[in-house]
């Protein structure tokens, strides 16, 4: 997925979360979002197929949506505009949007090697009281890094790493 | 130069030393879409209008569209090397360059970066390209000549230090050539009063800039010269930001109370590179497509030519904006725009190029608004008429075209006429001292020249200057510092034309 793709899903998380005034409401029609997301699953192939008619595509999934109105009209508006193929993203969008709304902060964190599990909690610790909000983190490895962490956490990219500590040495050096 | 290899190791080693080896924090985006030098940026929540963002790879862009969801930006280099999905730090600086008293006989990018391989320059200060100009406390009014060493212009359209004077006419007419030889003048005048001129070329053939950097270091005008250049091979970005950079030099200059002459050459190209721009970004397009804030790009550059005040140590910034015209038509967009800005305008025709009269200026169409004031007296005096004696000259030379008899006073008016034309011709390169102006412009107008063939004007004027040099320098000197022309010159410039008069007779 690129990035233009990730920004028009975030139009549609928007959309979706702003029909929620409570937090509670917003936990249930994530809830929602994600169960029909999961009763789709199987036909994702389907109802991307342009070959399909989209009144079919529609029937169908008015019916597997029966239990949940509001995801199946969502479902029927992304059909529409073609954009169904977005739907992973906009459900993660949606996510995110009830984490802000919970007070949690979402943070990526790339490390060379694997964390131990008191290191991760160091680091998401540490996290929590700079910016003062619960951290919700997903961990992933990267060799290249060299060693430490390199850690995306509200539109902020925090390098601490040795290979960009290296590039910022060999830009200082060449000055 | 030897190279000692232990001092480069001690340089490295207290680099290292000093490296600060602490987190590297920052705001950051992401690259949607990049292409004909734009990038729409996601992220970069809280970046300013016009602040630098780093795209990696040396790249280097400025935000300029803030948008809901994502950031337009211009590159300042190339787009080959961004992608989509790379990360854009926010750098939380506004565009700059690096400016000292070793960047004067410099070729420089409008970023700076020396560009005439005589290695790097060592900068005192970082300039920001972009600034409000000086406001009217911080002013003086127009006051001090400053020559051109073109007769036609620094006797009817005389340009005074702080001014803004558009030099406006088609391709092929002079426009640069006149520019040039303001700047190559400068080396008439004595080093204290002398302006640092910076000339600044915007979207142009990197062999017409070759070319003038060769004029100027064979007349050695580079002595006192900058030269910003962003040539047509350069992105619409650095030929946007190329005259704001030539502006930030020449104030750097100016703040430390020198006189700074600057040419931007030519402002209908950066107008262009700023369309390119606005509609890449998709800015509604107004007239001539040209986007809603082109009169505000120019009026913002121009405005900060100035003559500071005492107070501020009296330093100048005189601007001679270039614009090219299509098929001499002025009403354009960007002609009118320019020309209701700048303080006055020297008109150049293809037609009288055409004619063999250069510099092919249109006297009835040029003006300068300001500069009758900073004019010196001496001229004055010598050209007080000369622009309406003129005028009066083309009005009865069309009637003279049919054939109709005219009397003797009419005449006698064309007869001058016509001398004086072929007295303001002059030739590139060659600019005269305010001292042989005055004297040749004293002929012209007290009817020395009535006498002679019109063909022999120039041959007089010539002679004439070749003859004072040699016999009455001390007159030259006179002319070239005193102010006003006063009564005992005029008498001793009156007896040696008196005397020429006869050495040129015998000269023939």
């Amino acid at each position: 997925m690129n990035s233009s793709q990730r920004l028009a899903a975030k139009r549609y998380a928007a959309a979706y979360d702003s029909l929620s005034r409570t937090n509670e409401q917003a936990s249930l029609r994530e809830k929602d979002l994600v169960a029909g997301q999961k009763s789709l699953a199987r036909l994702d192939a389907w109802l991307i197929n342009p070959c399909v008619a989209l009144n079919e595509k529609k029937q169908v999934a008015r019916e597997l949506l029966k239990s949940w109105p509001q995801v199946s009209s969502f479902v029927e508006v992304l059909l529409d505009a073609k954009r169904y193929a977005l739907l992973p993203e906009i459900v993660r969008q949606v996510q995110e949007l009830l984490d802000n709304r919970q007070g949690i902060m979402r943070a990526q964190i790339v490390s060379a090697q694997p964390l131990t599990q008191v290191q991760q909690t160091h680091a998401i610790h540490a996290l929590a009281s700079r910016y003062g909000k619960e951290i919700k983190a997903s961990f992933q490895t990267d060799k290249t890094l060299l060693g430490g962490l390199k850690i995306w956490c509200n539109g902020e990219l925090i390098d601490g790493s040795i290979s960009g500590e290296l590039a910022r040495l060999q830009e200082e050096l060449m000055k | 130069m030897a190279l000692r290899p232990e001092e480069i190791t001690n340089i490295i080693k207290n680099k290292i030393e000093h490296f600060n080896t602490a987190a590297d924090i920052n705001e950051v985006g992401t690259v949607i879409q990049v292409g004909d030098g734009i990038a729409r940026v996601h992220g970069l929540n809280h970046v300013k209008a016009s602040e630098l963002v780093d795209f990696g790879n040396g790249v280097k862009g400025m935000a300029m569209n803030l948008e809901y969801d994502n950031v337009g930006c211009v590159l300042m280099g190339s787009d080959q090397q961004v992608r989509e999905g790379d990360t854009v730090k926010r750098t939380g600086e506004v565009i700059s360059i690096p400016v000292g008293e070793k960047i004067i006989g410099r070729v420089v990018s409008p970023l700076g970066q020396p560009l005439d391989g005589k290695g790097p320059i060592s900068p005192d200060k970082n300039m920001k390209l972009d600034i409000v100009a000086p406001g009217i406390i911080d002013r003086q009014p127009v006051k001090q000549p400053l020559q051109t060493g073109i007769k036609a212009i620094d006797s009817m359209v005389p340009i005074g230090k702080g001014q803004r004077e558009l030099i406006i006419g088609d391709r092929q007419t002079g426009k640069t050539a006149l520019a040039i030889d303001a700047i190559i003048n400068q080396k008439n005048i004595p080093q204290e009063e002398r302006c640092i001129c910076i000339y600044v070329a915007v979207g142009q053939k990197q062999s017409t800039v070759a070319q003038v950097v060769k004029t100027l270091t064979d007349f050695g005008a580079m002595d006192y010269t900058v030269v910003v250049s962003a040539t047509a091979a350069d992105p619409a970005s650095l030929l946007y930001i190329a005259p704001y950079a030539g502006c930030a030099i020449g104030e750097y200059f100016m703040w430390k109370g020198k006189d700074v002459l600057i040419v931007y050459d030519d402002l209908s190209k950066h107008a262009q590179a700023y369309r390119q721009m606005s509609l890449l970004l998709r800015r509604p397009p107004g007239r001539e497509a040209y986007p809603g804030d082109v009169f505000y790009l120019h009026s913002r550059l121009l405005e900060r030519a100035c003559k500071l005040s005492k107070e501020n140590g009296g330093g100048s910034l005189t601007a001679l904006p270039i614009i090219e015209t299509q098929a001499n038509d002025v009403s354009a967009y960007i002609p009118t725009n320019v020309i209701s800005i700048t303080d006055g305008q020297i008109y150049l025709e293809s037609n009288l190029f055409l004619s063999g009269i250069k510099p092919a200026v249109n006297v009835g169409l040029s003006v300068s608004r300001v500069g009758g004031s900073a004019q010196r007296k001496s001229m004055r005096k010598v050209a007080g008429t000369l622009r309406i004696d003129l005028s009066q000259y083309q009005e009865l030379a069309g009637f003279a075209q049919f054939g109709s008899e005219l009397d003797k006073e009419s005449q006698r008016q064309i007869a001058r006429g016509q001398r004086m034309t072929e007295l303001l011709k002059q030739n590139q390169y060659s600019p005269l001292t305010v001292g042989e102006e005055v004297l040749v412009l004293y002929a012209g107008t007290h009817g020395y020249l009535d006498e002679i063939e019109v063909p022999q004007v120039l041959t007089y004027e010539k002679q004439l200057l070749a003859y004072v040099r040699a016999e009455k320098a001390s007159v030259l000197q006179t002319l070239n510092t005193a102010n006003e022309l006063s009564d005992e010159t005029e008498k001793q410039i009156i007896n040696l034309l008196d005397t020429f008069k006869t050495v040129f007779k015998a000269g023939k």
